[in-house]
């Protein structure tokens, strides 16, 4: 074989295997960018979600349900929406918490797991989260959790949406949402719940 | 359907202009339509009689390179950059006349309607003198015929586009700025409006309509909608409201006179006075709002209003009640 | 370009035209730049309080007429004048250094403690935060051991919709009863010997977001409340509920048609801007009056002589204004009405279609003024909008109104027509940052209460010194939930300094001296005929200073960051005790009481940014404190 032939078929090898990274790369997305406009039937609602990790006698495996949307960016940016539309943002800020507690940081009085964050949502809690069952739809729910989780990045790093620089004065000077990493909370180690 | 004394919905065009915008915007088409044709013909004549001229030369025998002697090519060049200068200068002129006769608003002051532009329909607020008179209406303008009317365009979102080709040109919504535009309708009339910049998924479907009616029928109109949403006396009606209150609706909407007041969907206290439902896509009939109501992705995939899975008995009462908002 | 070569001149014509040709165009694509230019204009030069004059002058002075003093502390402002001074005078300058930690006690409460205790027949009520739960202390034994405890148990739910902390601004005392508020709106009676409870009255709902928080106040056997929920679109009243029986007598509200608003034929609002028909209904856009805001969840005045109480209304709901075009009445305005029937005789509205939150709740405290000659029967306001109002009390025309902070929102108060003269630039916008709003929301002065001494003539102004940056956002309402529309990052404002003591003189409109503090000074202030002042920090120092010149006279760190109203009064020993409720929180202390995460600036309402260090200078806590001479 010539120098040139060599060459040739090496080219055409490196062609071919690049092609073929690009590709898969390609359906790597594609659960990322899919739009579920219209679930059906819509997500369904958990049962059986523990919010307590006490279980007498033997425990049962407490693996946590994974959301539906959690990876999905369009849904993730759909709760984001949401979350403003709701008024969750006006108990909730940003993620920094106010009138509700912080969403973002490491502390989460009912669970951090999708389903235990959607009953806190559907079913409202004793110490003021209102209950949203009958007012918001299933799937938007499952939205919200998405969000929420991303919130305090739980979910994958591609599925976040951007973060809100515009009310800073400079790019990053401690944005409205910067989990890279979550914030430890400043909770002292014992409940104040009364 | 439409009322008496209104011409039929008109051909959307923008040669068909019903105001005094449009009329000057379709008169600049055929000019620019004009001259360019014009232009159009003389450089193709140009070009034929260029290509005639080399072909009877070159018969003649006669060699092609001394036709491009130095001197003959500056005449061209100056004659073409002078050319040029002059058009350019006269659309200019053109461009700014129009512009200046396009721009300004009536010394008196005209009706002022804040239109936003959502992803994807229209909400219209009429601004009026004093606060209280103020009310706000989705997908429907009513002006009054032969009156200055000053639009005000804001979007929340992204760029949208305000078009009623009959009426006027396309004036943009843009995040974060204010931009005004006046217009007039001179016949009385139903036009169709849309979106002129792409928006998103349902940008197809973001159509809007404008009814041009006489000053009395449209004080009318406005005392209407001015007022709170109309109380639902019989059971049917009731039951329909219940329906609105407690269960998603009022997460999104509002009407007037109840306790539902959210603005992230359109208001719906005078939604029976609607020709049109979901910004122009259906009429506004019993069985297009059940549509609409139990499965809006099927008709505008990926709207912000999610579908809603009600009771038979319930759907019917809420149908009752939202067709009982004139 | 390349140079010409030997074929010269056509090259060099060719290269005219070229060079004339881009000159052109150069030309013409810059005219319509010309056209695109806009003036900008001159940013406002911003308002500050005048340079401290000297200490206390001898100049005339505002007095008041005093009761007799009993040593107690009966009501939360001690007196209906609201001054909130005592005639003790055991407690000097020159002995303040002494004072010593007499017994402390804790509230088993760990949210923000804004009340006062009140003494009462050598008896201590102590009344917490949410769940509002009412101590009875023996003073008559040593360490003051508890007598007994009411327990209202409020609905827990009302947690979420309180928008500020879980506070309670304190309880009164009269008429052998216990008379407070509880967070989900109901007003309470209890035996003030035997604790039990004698009605319990549900005045409002929480499913409409409307909580409590105030302390009531009991004027001629009717108790007066109100309500708050401004953040939330709650409509605000004012209800009196016969103190006897707990029986509903009437309710004002702040927005809507006249009839609502008892606004009569004794009504006269003093400037044209406040006259008309229903204008709590008309300066509102079509029905948004009903969750207009409005709410009384500040301090109560009242003159005997005129038979009239004075209060503060709050901000209008959203807080996004272009939600709410028109002046919005009878928000952020200041009302005087007749107890017995509650009808207005006349109210002024000093912020008109405010822009930033600035309730008009803040004490109206009831000073008799010399005034260009003649004494003026008159009260002084400082609002959250930066002025301190002089006005007269009985017409409510305004004597003076003078700026006791930085401001970049208004240029001044017009005296001859009541209006506030704003500054255009610093409108908040949907989808638009505008920044330096100064003060920012919580107002030059929120909640917090100043105090008087007729001694000194000087008015005890705690508050901060914050400016904000604001972006609008479409607010929805949706019954129970808040509904505000607003983005907001809060910082200090100009010396960096958040906090300040103020000494107002006011007569003359201006500060005779100032302490800045670290961080917002959001506890009330006592002044004593002996001449101190007693404040508290929100990093836990309580402090003593000279009320004549504010030199410091005594500090202490107690065990969490002072919000709360200080008090004075004799015990049964004859000495002369001072008293405040530690433990952080209020809308300032969110960031501990609520444990928020100040990576998100606008937790809080905006707050949360603002301070970023409180964690590090204090934790939260809920223990009374008593100080005495040893």
């Amino acid at each position: 074989m010539s120098v040139t032939n060599r060459r040739g078929s090496a080219r055409r090898r490196l062609a071919t295997g690049a092609g073929v990274i690009v590709l898969l790369s390609l359906l790597s997305a594609c659960d990322r960018e899919q739009r579920r406009f219209r679930e059906n039937p819509p997500s369904a609602s958990p049962s059986n979600v523990r919010v307590s990790a006490l279980q007498p006698g033997t425990v049962v495996d407490t693996t946590h349900v994974a959301g539906p949307y959690d990876n999905n960016a369009w849904a993730v940016s759909e709760g984001q929406r949401l979350f403003g539309w709701y008024n969750c943002s006006g108990c909730h800020a940003n993620g920094g918490g106010g009138m509700g507690p912080p969403l973002m940081d490491d502390t989460w009085i009912y669970g951090s797991g999708p389903e235990q964050i959607y009953n806190t949502i559907v079913q409202g809690r004793p110490n003021g989260m209102p209950s949203f069952a009958g007012k918001i739809p299933t799937p938007q729910v499952w939205m919200l959790v998405a969000y929420v989780r991303s919130l305090s990045a739980q979910n994958a790093s591609g599925a976040r949406t951007s973060r809100s620089d515009h009310m800073m004065m400079y790019p990053g000077s401690g944005s409205l949402q910067d989990p890279a990493k979550p914030q430890q909370s400043f909770h002292p180690p014992a409940s104040e719940m009364p | 359907m439409l009322q008496g004394g209104l011409r039929g919905a008109l051909n959307q065009s923008v040669l068909e202009a019903s105001g005094p915008q449009a009329a000057k915007v379709e008169k600049l088409w055929w000019f620019a339509f004009t001259t360019a044709a014009i232009v159009y013909l003389l450089t193709m004549a140009a070009l034929w009689w260029a290509a005639h001229r080399a072909r009877r030369r070159e018969l003649r025998g006669e060699r092609l390179d001394e036709a491009y002697a130095e001197p003959r090519m500056t005449r061209g060049v100056t004659w073409a950059t002078a050319a040029t200068l002059v058009i350019l200068l006269l659309f200019l002129g053109t461009d700014l006349l129009v512009g200046r006769t396009l721009s300004p608003i009536p010394k008196k002051q005209p009706l002022t309607i804040e239109l936003t532009g959502h992803q994807w329909w229209w909400e219209v607020a009429y601004a009026d003198s004093s606060a209280h008179g103020r009310f706000t209406t989705a997908n429907e303008i009513h002006i009054p015929v032969g009156e200055p009317v000053l639009f005000l365009l804001q979007s929340p979102d992204v760029i949208h586009s305000f078009w009623v080709p009959n009426l006027a040109g396309k004036k943009d919504l843009i995040p974060g700025y204010t931009q005004s535009v006046w217009f007039q309708a001179d016949t009385a009339g139903l036009y169709r409006g849309q979106c002129a910049e792409f928006c998103g998924l349902q940008h197809a479907k973001m159509a809007l309509q404008v009814v041009a009616e006489p000053r009395t029928k449209y004080e009318e109109w406005a005392t209407n909608q001015q007022k709170p949403a109309a109380n639902a006396t019989d059971p049917v009606s009731s039951r329909g409201r219940e329906v609105f209150l407690t269960g998603t609706c009022v997460m999104c909407h509002a009407i007037e006179g109840t306790s539902a007041g959210s603005h992230a969907g359109p208001d719906l206290t005078h939604l029976a006075s609607r020709r049109t439902i979901a910004a122009g896509t259906l009429p506004n009939t019993r069985g297009a709002l059940a549509g609409w109501i139990v499965d809006p992705q099927r008709i505008k995939p990926g709207t912000r209003m999610p579908p809603n899975q009600l009771k038979p008995q319930d759907l019917d009462a809420l149908l009752t009640y939202l067709q009982s908002l004139k | 370009m390349a140079r010409c070569g030997p074929e010269a001149s056509y090259c060099r014509r060719q290269a005219l035209t070229f060079v004339t040709g881009m000159r052109l165009v150069v030309v013409l694509s810059v005219l319509p730049l010309a056209a695109a230019c806009t003036r900008e204009g001159k940013p406002e030069p911003p308002r500050e309080a005048a340079a401290a004059a000297l200490p206390a002058s001898a100049g005339p002075r505002a007095s008041v007429a005093l009761d007799a003093e009993d040593g107690q502390w009966a009501m939360p402002m001690k007196s209906y004048s609201g001054i909130r001074y005592s005639q003790l005078t055991e407690i000097t300058p020159a002995n303040a250094k002494n004072l010593k930690a007499a017994w402390t006690f804790s509230t088993s409460v760990m949210r923000g403690h804004e009340e006062p205790p009140i003494v009462v027949n050598n008896t201590m009520y102590v009344l917490t935060p949410y769940p509002n739960i009412l101590y009875a202390l023996d003073l008559t034994l040593p360490g003051a051991p508890k007598k007994w405890q009411y327990e209202p148990k409020p609905q827990s739910e009302a947690q979420g919709v309180a928008c500020c902390d879980v506070v309670n601004r304190g309880p009164s005392f009269a008429d052998g009863k216990i008379v407070f508020n509880t967070l989900d709106d109901h007003v309470v009676a209890v035996d003030a010997n035997t604790g039990k409870e004698v009605w319990k009255t549900k005045v409002g709902d929480i499913n409409i977001g409307e909580t409590m928080t105030m302390a009531p106040l009991v004027v001629k056997g009717k108790v007066l409340v109100g309500n708050s929920g401004g953040e939330l679109g709650v409509r605000g009243w004012l209800k009196a509920l016969d103190l006897a029986s707990g029986k509903l007598l009437w309710t004002a509200y702040s927005t809507g048609p006249d009839s609502d608003v008892k606004i009569g034929s004794r009504f006269k609002a003093y400037y044209p801007k406040d006259r008309g028909k229903d204008l709590g209904e008309t300066t509102w856009q079509g029905e948004q009056w009903k969750i207009g805001g409005g709410n009384v969840w500040g301090w109560l005045t009242y003159d005997p002589q005129a038979n009239l109480v004075y209060y503060g209304t709050a901000n209008p709901g959203p807080w996004n204004p272009d939600q709410r075009p028109g002046d919005n009445k009878w928000t952020s305005a200041i009302i005087a009405r007749d107890p017995d029937t509650g009808e207005a005789v006349w109210a002024y509205q000093q912020t008109p279609h405010d822009l930033h939150d600035y309730d008009g709740v803040n004490e109206s405290v009831l000073l008799d003024v010399p005034w260009k000659g003649q004494t003026r029967k008159a009260l002084i306001h400082p609002d959250r909008n930066g002025y301190v109002y002089l006005m007269d009390r009985m017409t409510g025309e305004l004597l003076s109104a003078e700026p006791f902070g930085y401001i970049t929102t208004s240029r001044r108060v017009n005296l001859s027509n009541g209006s506030l003269e704003e500054v255009p630039d610093k409108k908040p916008e949907v989808g638009k940052v505008v920044r330096m709003i100064c003060p920012a929301s919580p107002g030059t002065k929120d909640w917090q209460p100043s105090s008087f001494s007729p001694r000194t003539g000087l008015l005890y102004i705690p508050h901060q010194n914050l400016c904000e940056d604001e972006e609008g956002v479409e607010a929805n309402y949706i019954a129970g939930t808040p509904y505000v529309g607003m983005n907001v990052r809060m910082y200090a404002g100009p010396g960096g300094h958040r906090g300040e003591l103020t000494a107002w003189d006011p007569i003359a409109g201006r500060p005779a001296w100032k302490i800045t503090e670290k961080f917002p000074v959001w506890s009330g202030t006592v002044v004593t005929a002996g001449d101190v002042v007693f404040y508290g920090t929100m990093d836990g120092w309580f402090k003593a200073v000279d009320a004549r010149n504010g030199a410091p006279l005594w500090q202490y760190k107690v065990g969490s960051g002072i919000i709360g109203q200080p008090i004075t009064y004799r015990g049964p020993d004859g000495k002369q005790y001072v008293a405040v409720m530690s433990g952080v929180g209020g809308w300032a202390g969110a960031i501990v009481a609520g444990g928020l995460d100040p990576q998100d600036s606008t937790a809080a309402l905006g707050f949360a940014a603002a301070m970023k260090d409180l964690p590090d200078a204090t934790q939260k806590g809920g223990t009374l404190y008593v100080f005495s001479l040893p």
